[in-house]
């Protein structure tokens, strides 16, 4: 593997010197890690109570619901794919799982897709954009940072778009349909163990919403508007408001575990993406992209966080970091947008 | 209460910000100026709960509490009271 450790990185996680605002001590050790250390504390019986309250949320809404009593972001992807087996085999709930077609989909997560909720027996919808509003929206994206830097911290301006959609168009159909939980496949690293389970609030998803529909320019706002929450669902519909669940926070997080089950519902690891994602095609060049704006991964925040909380070893995680892209991946994404 | 509103201060321009706080007053919206986003609200909510020992209810998640540093300032001191 090639790395790219010309810059310096914490000695305790992974995060480089060229994130901003980050400085380091004597040590070597990062501001994030410094201050990381009291909220890091308590985590494993924060674990638990987690566990209990997803318990309990359940067991209050289990077959209350018309028809189904969670809609699963799905992207066939490791994380969202163990999430639906765990929400399936722990609590024998009512499932959809709802993926985004971005155009960018590995053949093999498609089959993972078709073999997991067969195999969960889990109801499925795709849900596909036209190609021409998501090229316009790749192709945007990639060449300018539309979101704030606190957002492209955690992630590229690429993937914040996509996944902006993808949350919405859950919260959408879970309005639509009546669906009391909305589920995610977030990683460990990727959102606060405090954020798992949460309500979802009118207000604030609406000042959300307006925020990531007012980043993009006119022409593409107005092709995009039918994917977004509709104003008057805000108040005709504010009863239906789901919670928010994304059980990784406080379940077991161990990859090649997770790998390992998976594979008993004939899950494979695509060959075809790059370190960080086992589903899309464009993640690549979304990354590279990235650091040639910024000078460090959009996926660094993640890794970091994960190192930190001790799921992940921090050798792996630099592994995943510095690997350089992959040029062919990069290329193959940077054709089809046309850039 | 001069406190709190610094330590919030700090959190935001040193978490959101990388230590600019060029153009950050105390009524500014956090999510209409792009300073935090939906993740950013969360670890706002994560912060208070660790920093001032408080429980942020579900129906308290509104950006009346959390959207501005004199928000979040002014719902810290109704949870104190």
């Amino acid at each position: 593997m090639a790395y790219d450790l010309e810059i310096n990185i914490c000695r305790r996680c992974i995060l480089p010197e060229t994130i901003p605002g980050i400085n380091f001590d004597d040590k070597g050790v990062c501001s994030h890690c410094r201050r990381g250390k009291s909220a890091d504390a308590n985590v494993t019986e924060k674990k638990a109570i987690y566990r209990d309250r997803l318990d309990e949320l359940i067991r209050s809404t289990k077959d209350k619901a018309p028809v189904y009593d969670a809609i699963m972001a799905y992207s066939g992807g490791k994380d969202s794919s163990y999430t639906l087996k765990l929400l399936k085999e722990r609590y024998d709930i009512r499932l959809l799982a709802l993926t985004l077609d971005n155009h960018f989909v590995s053949p093999v997560a498609w089959e993972n897709i078709r073999k997991v909720t067969d195999n969960l027996e889990v109801d499925r919808l795709c849900f596909t954009p036209p190609w021409p509003i998501m090229k316009k929206v790749f192709s945007l994206t990639a060449k300018e940072d539309i979101f704030s830097k606190a957002t492209l911290l955690r992630a590229s301006a690429i993937c914040t778009a996509c996944i902006g959609l993808v949350k919405s168009l859950v919260l959408k159909t879970a309005l639509e349909m009546s669906i009391p939980m909305v589920a995610f496949g977030w990683s460990p690293g990727q959102a606060p163990i405090q954020s798992a389970i949460m309500k979802t609030n009118p207000s604030l998803i609406r000042q959300n919403q307006s925020a990531l529909k007012r980043a993009f320019p006119s022409d593409i706002n107005g092709r995009m508007d039918r994917y977004f929450i509709p104003d008057f669902y805000y108040e005709t519909l504010k009863g239906r408001f789901p919670h928010n669940i994304h059980p990784l926070a406080f379940f077991d997080y161990d990859e090649e575990q997770m790998r390992q089950q998976l594979n008993n519902l004939d899950w494979q690891s695509p060959t075809d993406t790059d370190t960080n994602s086992s589903n899309c095609l464009l993640n690549a060049f979304a990354n590279h992209c990235h650091i040639q704006r910024h000078g460090y991964h959009p996926y660094a925040w993640e890794i970091a966080n994960m190192v930190r909380q001790g799921v992940m070893d921090r050798d792996e995680g630099i592994e995943k970091i510095y690997t350089k892209q992959d040029r062919k991946m990069v290329d193959y994404a940077k054709e089809r947008l046309g850039l | 209460m001069s406190e709190v509103r610094e330590i919030i201060r700090v959190f935001i321009v040193e978490n959101f910000l990388f230590g600019n706080e060029d153009g950050l007053g105390d009524e500014t919206s956090f999510l209409d100026e792009g300073i935090i986003d939906s993740t950013g609200i969360l670890e706002l909510v994560n912060f208070c709960e660790e920093e001032f020992s408080i429980t942020v209810e579900d129906d308290e998640l509104v950006p009346e509490n959390l959207d501005s540093i004199n928000n979040v300032v002014a719902y810290l001191q109704r949870k104190a009271a």
